[in-house]
């Protein structure tokens, strides 16, 4: 009677509207070695719109996050084949520079990991490295970020102390605003909040709330509350595969795989 | 697959057993109701009155455990509908409580016992009511999609057959109209068993959207 009901499909992945895509994924497949980690995934993420990455641990979600901008070029022995498209333009085909790719593409760690220098020079020693900008609109950039990153009033009368003597979820918002700081388009977290606090948590959601508005943001988390209540569009991930994407709402409401949805409902075997 | 905290699959089951046995409860109380009618019965008719407050306090008591399930197991997807068509359903049977309760309570105003045709009549209604309802409790208690879209696809049944009845109370009338007081009561009857059969439908969505997750209500009846 509900053909959905009774023949759910292994995968299910939303197709965006090409004129809303920031960033996609073509068949990606990606090897730590001779062992394969990611299969063939093919996913789409909206300008200006935050999407989730769920998922067991090890199916993924991490290493898929890191192909975005490259991270995994640093080690050797891991490898990707496949294309990730930046406003069309292939950021794997090795014509792109790295450095520039990752002003492009910010990244935020689990851990917070501020430098071991003030709280100004935390979110100014990325801008010196791609642009020459005079006292006062480096002062102007350090500040913009530190606002965006909800972090400003907390700071501003001590920009000059070191970056280490905040708290955790302080310096995870110090992170926010250092990676905010370049201009980058795109703004990957990898279980941003993970090491934080409820309180500290509610904040930097806020904080991932009103970046969205300047930023294609990608988050990986295993809190399934977080992704709900960030996230415009979420994938979830099993075993390297892409098994369903699509808006929040529906995953979360009424996902069409079986696999998601055990997962989501707290099914798991 | 169940789910791993097992303490949810507690709830939801505790949850489920409530709302049929809620249901159970008001299919009685619609049969009773209109056992009364046709036996003329005033002190059966006052039990049945009275019988009404469980079906209120079941009522109350899902909707508790529900907002608890919400609150306490921030459930998604089917998990989070459960709670939600649990309380709608407990809704839809608290109102055919009333309803059963309302024809219960006009027996004893009656000037007359039912003649044998409107007895058979308002039985034959409240049998076609019952069973509408009683059915769609099973399908719930079953999870069983396609049994609610069967009650839902006989909607009409019962409102047609509620059209002759009410014809053939309207005729009565103008043959006798010393009895158009009880005849006021005979349509009022028949109204209410007309409206348990539209809340069993409204179960029925329910019961459709909690297992599948989509809508019923816009879907063309065949």
């Amino acid at each position: 009677m509900n053909a959905q009901l009774e023949n759910p499909p292994e995968t299910a992945v939303l197709e965006l509207p090409p004129e809303v895509v920031k960033l996609a994924i073509k068949d990606l497949n990606f090897f730590y070695g001779q062992k394969q980690a990611l299969f063939d995934v093919s996913v789409s993420f909206a300008a200006n719109a935050v999407t989730a990455l769920i998922g067991p641990s090890g199916c993924g979600k991490s290493t898929l996050l890191r192909v975005l901008n490259r991270m995994y070029s640093l080690y050797p022995g891991q490898r990707a084949q496949g294309q990730v498209l930046l406003d069309g333009e292939d950021m794997l085909s090795p014509r792109v520079d790295v450095a520039t790719l990752r002003a492009r593409v910010g990244m935020v760690f689990q851990k917070p990991t501020p430098f071991p220098m003030s709280i100004f020079d935390n979110v100014a020693y990325g801008v010196k490295l791609y642009e020459k900008l005079s006292k006062a609109d480096m002062a102007a950039r350090v500040e913009d970020s530190l606002r965006r990153a909800a972090l400003w009033d907390e700071v501003k009368d001590k920009l000059k102390e070191s970056g280490l003597s905040l708290s955790g979820g302080q310096q995870q918002r110090l992170c926010v605003a250092r990676g905010i700081a370049v201009k980058p388009e795109v703004l990957l977290l990898d279980e941003p909040a993970s090491a934080l606090d409820p309180i500290s948590t509610a904040r930097l959601e806020e904080t991932i709330a009103e970046l969205k508005r300047d930023y294609t943001i990608v988050i990986v988390t295993h809190n399934m509350g977080q992704a709900a209540r960030l996230s415009d569009h979420t994938g979830f991930m099993y075993l390297g595969k892409l098994i369903e994407f699509g808006e929040t709402e529906q995953l979360f409401t009424n996902p069409v795989t079986t696999r998601a949805r055990d997962y989501i409902t707290g099914r798991f075997g | 697959m169940d789910h791993t905290l097992k303490a949810v699959d507690l709830d939801l089951g505790s949850l489920s057993h409530a709302v049929a046995a809620m249901g159970d409860l008001a299919v009685a109380q619609v049969r009773a109701a209109v056992e009364v009618f046709v036996r003329h019965d005033l002190p059966a008719a006052e039990k049945v009155v009275h019988a009404d407050n469980a079906v209120d306090l079941q009522d109350a008591e899902i909707e508790r455990n529900a907002v608890r399930f919400i609150a306490l197991r921030q459930p998604m997807a089917d998990d989070l509908r459960r709670p939600i068509a649990a309380m709608k359903i407990a809704m839809q049977l608290e109102r055919c409580g009333d309803l059963a309760k309302n024809i219960a309570k006009r027996v004893p105003r009656l000037d007359t016992a039912p003649s044998e045709a409107q007895a058979a009549s308002i039985a034959e209604l409240g049998r076609m009511a019952s069973e509408r309802l009683a059915a769609v409790i099973n399908a719930y208690r079953s999870d069983d999609a396609q049994g609610a879209y069967n009650v839902w696809l006989k909607d009409t049944d019962i409102d047609e057959r509620h059209e002759g009845v009410v014809r053939e109370i309207v005729a009565g009338m103008a043959a006798e109209p010393d009895s158009v007081g009880d005849s006021i009561h005979l349509l009022f009857i028949a109204k209410n068993l007309e409206r348990i059969g539209d809340h069993a439908t409204n179960v029925a969505e329910l019961v459709h959207y909690q297992i599948t997750g989509t809508d019923l209500s816009n879907r063309p009846k065949l």
